[in-house]
């Protein structure tokens, strides 16, 4: 299913503006309001924008399921993997990055569950249009 | 350390499903295995004690404990999983993301077991439970679609309430550490808040009036999810009605009100078990049963003597279960008449080793857990014996059915089974219990009482398939709404 040429070059043009804005979310999220969470949110927001414009297939192309399945799952893995890190600096979740890093693994943990929930987010919608979709 | 034992698991269920977008299919069981054994090489090593995870400041961040009152819980949790682990590498041949789910359980319960905040504690049910709504109706047949949709629908209407009541907590107090929520002054509005978090935690362990989802979800589940949720998923609101009956004591309209649906659940199970003919709603029935004892330890604010059942119930529950889904798997039929275990003696005497477990007799775990349960029981002891008695006509009649029809071997599928009998044996030595006579006579009148009812015709009658249609989902609301008021009315006056 395809949308009109307004919707089409509308969604190209505010899409990139939104990853931007999801990075820009992740990266301060550890001292103003926002972060991993939200920050994934619109990641996910911006592909659902271009399956809605361009629906299911087209989207897939660009953004297979391979490669969403496959961040998400190393998203994951970073996140437990950082917090398995601080128990050789003494605790499980010690926060050992701070001296050289802003923000120390809380930073690194943002990143990590921004790319987790956006993948999820896309994940979900891919496999909900599977049985809605039929372009 | 004690918070590793939560994130290996973790770690491996996103290794497992990492497995598929890498193609590499055929390696997920060794990850699926080592992840769920993993938490046994640090259980070894814990201390007793609490700690904070990431050593942060103590209000506002996450407290972890391993303590008296749960290293026997998370231990039963390891047994049965890794029995658990062992019959679904066989069961789950091709299907990933059963193996993935099954690890989220694991880190679900483990991770609701050991943690001293309340947001915590939900979080993890919330894992544990979300999981099983998915494992639950993962065949895709209709009846296990349903079953899994009706206990979507109600467990989640129990957890918004159990939120509610964090934050009722969270607002008058201004923390969600247990210990430091207990220091806070009493009042109305926290013994609201009791009222509130125990309808929805007894609606997830599937206490009398409110189990209404679980015969379905438990019987309709693949045979290794019914296991893992009669015998784990269903302790961990049990464990935190504990935790909250710890710190926040109920009153004492509410704890006899809790004794009653304790008794009352006791012996609902005993009789829907006594009619049912579906061997895996027999034991569907027979954990609304055993959650009522469970429940009787936490309304007689024994909170060991109901940890003790809950380990022994995990253990016996697992592996009957797991008995019961190596024949259902081969006969491909879940009639109780044309089961049968015979042909295969390790699965027999499992069988008949979890079955006395089960019913309290001495060398078996059930034996010391009941002794614990009943040492802070101030009356109702007959009662409690007579619950008992039932519990042995009813698995009499289990055994009796199994011990008729043609024999037929069932090979590897009985091993996990079996560790789980063995696993009660010990566990019952260890727990150290001493022989009584009244086991004898319990034995003795558990099989004349079934042969009883059996002569009188009174077994015949027909219960109907199914708890509730989906259309009545709104039946357990209702009633999950006027529990809801009744507690509410109790604690405050």
């Amino acid at each position: 299913m395809k949308m009109s040429l307004v919707v089409r070059t509308t969604t190209k043009l505010v899409a990139p503006f939104l990853v931007t804005y999801g990075a820009y979310l992740t990266i301060y999220g550890y001292e103003s309001p926002g972060g991993g969470f939200q920050a994934g949110v619109i990641f996910a927001v911006s592909v659902i924008l271009l399956m809605t414009a361009y629906g299911y297939r087209r989207t897939r192309k660009r953004f297979p399921l391979m490669t969403v399945q496959l961040v998400e799952s190393s998203a994951a893995l970073f996140i437990v993997g950082v917090a398995l890190m601080g128990l050789a600096f003494g605790a499980f979740f010690l926060n050992f990055l701070r001296p050289y890093m802003p923000g120390g693994t809380v930073m690194t943990f943002n990143i990590g569950v921004a790319l987790k929930v956006g993948t999820s987010f896309v994940l979900v919608f891919y496999i909900m249009s599977r049985w809605v979709d039929r372009d | 350390m004690i918070a590793v034992m939560v994130a290996l698991p973790l770690l491996f269920a996103f290794l497992t499903a990492l497995t598929v977008p890498l193609r590499m299919e055929r390696y997920a069981k060794y990850s699926f295995l080592t992840g769920a054994l993993s938490p046994w090489l640090i259980y070894p090593f814990l201390e007793k004690g609490s700690e904070v995870v990431g050593g942060w400041p103590k209000i506002g961040s996450i407290e972890v404990a391993f303590d008296a009152y749960n290293s026997l819980i998370i231990l039963g949790e390891f047994i049965l999983f890794s029995a658990v682990a062992l019959y679904s590498i066989i069961y789950f041949k091709k299907e990933i993301k059963a193996l993935v789910l099954l690890l989220l359980v694991h880190v679900g319960l483990l991770g609701a077991f050991i943690s001293r905040d309340l947001f915590n504690f939900y979080i993890f049910m919330e894992i544990a439970s979300v999981s099983s709504f998915a494992l639950v109706g993962f065949s895709g047949g209709k009846e296990a679609t349903r079953a899994a949709y009706k206990y979507l629908m109600l467990s989640l209407l129990a957890s918004y309430f159990f939120v509610f009541s964090i934050g009722i907590i969270y607002l008058k107090t201004g923390y969600l550490n247990l210990e430091l929520v207990s220091q806070a002054p009493p009042s109305k509005e926290i013994r609201a808040a009791v009222a509130v978090a125990f309808t929805s935690l007894l609606l997830k362990a599937g206490i009398f009036p409110l189990h209404l989802w679980l015969p379905d979800a438990h019987a309709n589940a693949p045979s290794p999810v019914s296991a893992l949720l009669s015998g784990a998923v269903v302790k961990a609101p049990a464990y935190g009605m504990v935790l909250l009956s710890l710190y926040l004591p109920p009153p004492e309209n509410l704890r006899n009100a809790l004794l009653v649906l304790a008794f009352s659940s006791m012996f609902f199970g005993v009789g829907a078990m006594l009619l049912e003919r579906d061997i895996k709603r027999f034991l569907a029935y027979s954990t609304v049963s055993q959650m009522g004892y469970v429940l009787l330890g936490i309304a007689t604010l024994n909170p060991l003597g109901a940890l003790y059942y809950a380990f022994a119930h995990m253990l016996f529950k697992g592996g009957l279960f797991l008995s019961a889904g190596a024949m259902v798997d081969k006969a491909k039929t879940r009639e109780l008449e044309r089961l049968s275990y015979r042909g295969d003696p390790i699965l027999m005497t499992s069988v008949l080793m979890l079955s006395l477990a089960i019913s309290g007799i001495w060398p078996f775990v059930g034996s010391p857990a009941k002794a614990a349960l009943l040492k802070g029981l101030p009356y109702g002891k007959e009662l409690f014996y007579l619950a008992g008695l039932g519990t042995l006509a009813s698995f009499t009649k289990l055994n009796y059915y199994l011990m008729k029809g043609e024999g037929k071997g069932y090979g590897f599928t009985v091993l996990p089974s079996l560790i789980m009998a063995l696993a009660t044996l010990l566990a019952g030595i260890w727990l150290g219990s001493s022989p009584k006579a009244v086991d004898a006579y319990l034995l003795l009148g558990g099989v004349v009482l079934f042969l009883l009812l059996r002569t009188s015709g009174a077994l015949n009658a027909k219960l109907p398939r199914t708890e509730i249609t989906p259309r009545d989902v709104n039946m357990g609301a209702a009633l999950f709404a006027l529990f809801l008021l009744l507690l509410l009315h109790l604690s405050q006056s």
